[in-house]
């Protein structure tokens, strides 16, 4: 697996006042096994490259790469069957009105699509119930509960196991512990780690938390105007501290911050 | 009540509960209120009706389901690939329908179908009596009760729930929402006209003018039924709306049995459905109210 965004560019309001460069010429390459933290103020464009890369928003110029295929133009829920992403809002990963278990074989039906009229069968419901069982959170014994009668932290958690269930080749996780409780947060990051090193997926994860940014994973990137101010891997991240990052980006952007306060 | 209208009012519900069936999948599983349905129920007793009068019942009830089906493809794809709003979709087929019905009537706004053979000819010699017309009608709300009951368990089923449900979250489960549509609403409106095929031929005739209110008439149907039975899952929904148009029907039946006069039906389905709509935001504010006055009494 290998993804490339080759010379990405993506302008909000055109020749307006409003004019926003969503994506200025971005260009980077992501190698198979690597989880990416990024991180970066509002409108520093995280959110819009993960729209391009899944197909939300069509990018103006450049193209996408994904294991050497041009992906650019191939509509949203083509890509889905290859792109994970979960959402900030944990009621938008989820049917409310449907049960645990139905929900979790419409995220497993990614993988057995030909055959459309079958119903799911004792062995794939089986798996299914393994894989929630992996959670901890004793959910596979609530398999027919409307998912909708769970907490925002449950339903994050099960929509962790739904992008993953069929291993993806990329897995986009849009700060998908903002609005959680600081307890449920770091319980699904946990998860999260567990998740994603177990399978080695391929991961690309926008976080406001500078210091999980640089405890997660093992490649850091943060973001500015629509570019990548700062790219950090290997060693020089691993001794780096937040108060480092954030001189390095000052150092790069010659811009004067007193603490991460303003990046939050 | 006479048995005679009893009997008239379950063979209407039975009738009426694949009615029903369709607007269950469009307002209550794809959560879009379809008003095709006024047109393509009438589409379907027409086809019914105009190829009985020339001697070919079955036919005739088949080419309603795939004429209805077509009529759900045009809304579907008028709200997916051309952006029409979803109940300006429904009103578009709905009104162009009109004069395609007419057409396929023969340009006559009625087909009388006395003294024709029809589906129920058949039954008529083998079993006799008063009830074979429902002894026919329930075979066919079973067999479709338990094809509705088999497909929504189905990948594809499911797919379609969810679009109703979540349609950003089938978009990043890799499922193609707009085609999911297209199949419901097909499915939706191919019961629909079948619905319309079998009363025009139990009625022994079809009038271009049936259709008005049947998506009103649907809904009350499916609310009545929603209080009699909780919408725990999908099989207890399609068994809830087969009871609510039954008891609708005898509701209906008892009131014609009153002075009351049936002019005013119409706008008695319309109170059902406003007052059962309305009712939880008006119990919302209601507690809402009760508990600011406990408020001020103990301040």
């Amino acid at each position: 697996m290998s993804l490339k965004i080759n010379s990405v560019s993506k302008i909000f309001n055109k020749n307006t006042p409003d004019e926003h460069k969503g994506l200025d010429n971005i260009n980077f390459s992501v190698s198979d096994g690597e989880f990416i933290t990024i991180i970066g103020g509002n409108g520093a464009g995280k959110s819009t490259l993960f729209n391009v890369i899944s197909g939300t928003v069509l990018c103006d110029s450049g193209n996408i790469e994904l294991d050497g295929i041009d992906i650019t133009y191939i509509p949203e829920y083509k890509r889905a069957a290859f792109i994970g992403r979960i959402f900030q809002d944990p009621m938008k990963g989820t049917a409310p009105n449907m049960t645990v278990g139905e929900n979790l074989i419409i995220a497993y039906m990614r993988s057995t699509k030909k055959n459309i009229l079958i119903s799911p069968s004792k062995k794939d419901k089986l798996f299914i119930r393994e894989r929630l069982s992996q959670l901890g959170l004793g959910l596979e014994d609530r398999m027919n509960t409307k998912i909708g009668l769970l907490s925002g932290g449950q339903r994050q958690a099960i929509t962790l196991v739904m992008a993953t269930l069929v291993k993806p080749k990329l897995l986009l996780l849009d700060e998908h512990t903002a609005a959680l409780d600081p307890v449920s947060a770091k319980s699904v990051l946990e998860l999260t780690n567990k998740i994603v090193l177990g399978n080695n997926i391929t991961t690309l994860m926008i976080t406001h938390n500078i210091t999980s940014a640089l405890e997660l994973g093992n490649r850091t990137i943060m973001m500015d105007s629509g570019n990548i101010a700062v790219d950090i891997g290997g060693s020089e991240r691993k001794n780096m501290s937040v108060q480092d990052l954030l001189d390095k980006f000052n150092k790069i952007k010659n811009k004067v911050f007193d603490d991460d306060k303003v990046l939050l | 009540m006479s048995l005679v209208s009893f009997i008239g009012a379950i063979e209407l519900g039975l009738v009426y509960s694949l009615l029903a069936f369709g607007s269950f999948i469009s307002f209550k599983i794809l959560n879009i209120a379809d008003l095709t349905v006024d047109g393509s129920f009438v589409l379907g007793a027409a086809a019914s009706a105009i190829l009985a009068f020339n001697g070919m019942p079955y036919a005739g009830v088949i080419a309603a389901v795939i004429a209805g089906a077509l009529a759900g493809v045009v809304t579907a794809l008028l709200q997916t690939k051309f952006g029409i709003q979803p109940i300006l979709s429904g009103i578009l087929t709905m009104t162009g329908l009109y004069s395609i019905n007419l057409m396929v009537m023969d340009g006559k706004a009625n087909i009388p179908l006395l003294n024709k053979t029809n589906i129920f000819t058949l039954a008529e010699t083998l079993i006799g009596g008063k009830t074979y017309k429902i002894v026919v009608l329930l075979i066919i709300v079973a067999f479709i009760f338990a094809v509705l009951n088999w497909f929504f368990r189905t990948q594809l089923g499911l797919s379609l729930r969810a679009t109703g449900d979540n349609e950003a979250m089938c978009k990043a489960s890799s499922i193609d929402t707009d085609t999911v549509k297209v199949v419901g609403f097909a499915i939706s409106n191919a019961i629909v006209a079948l619905s319309g095929a079998l009363l025009a031929q139990m009625q022994q005739s079809a009038d271009v003018n049936m259709g008005s209110g049947m998506v009103v008439i649907s809904f009350a149907s499916i609310i009545i039924g929603s209080v009699i039975i909780k919408n725990r899952n999908i099989t207890l929904g399609f068994l809830s709306v087969i009871i609510g148009s039954v008891i609708y029907r005898l509701i209906i039946a008892l009131i014609l049995t009153t002075k009351f006069p049936p002019s005013y039906l119409k706008l008695i389905s319309s109170l059902v459905v406003i007052i059962a709509l309305s009712i939880p935001n008006i119990k919302r504010k209601m507690e809402i109210n009760k508990l600011r006055r406990s408020i001020n009494h103990v301040s």
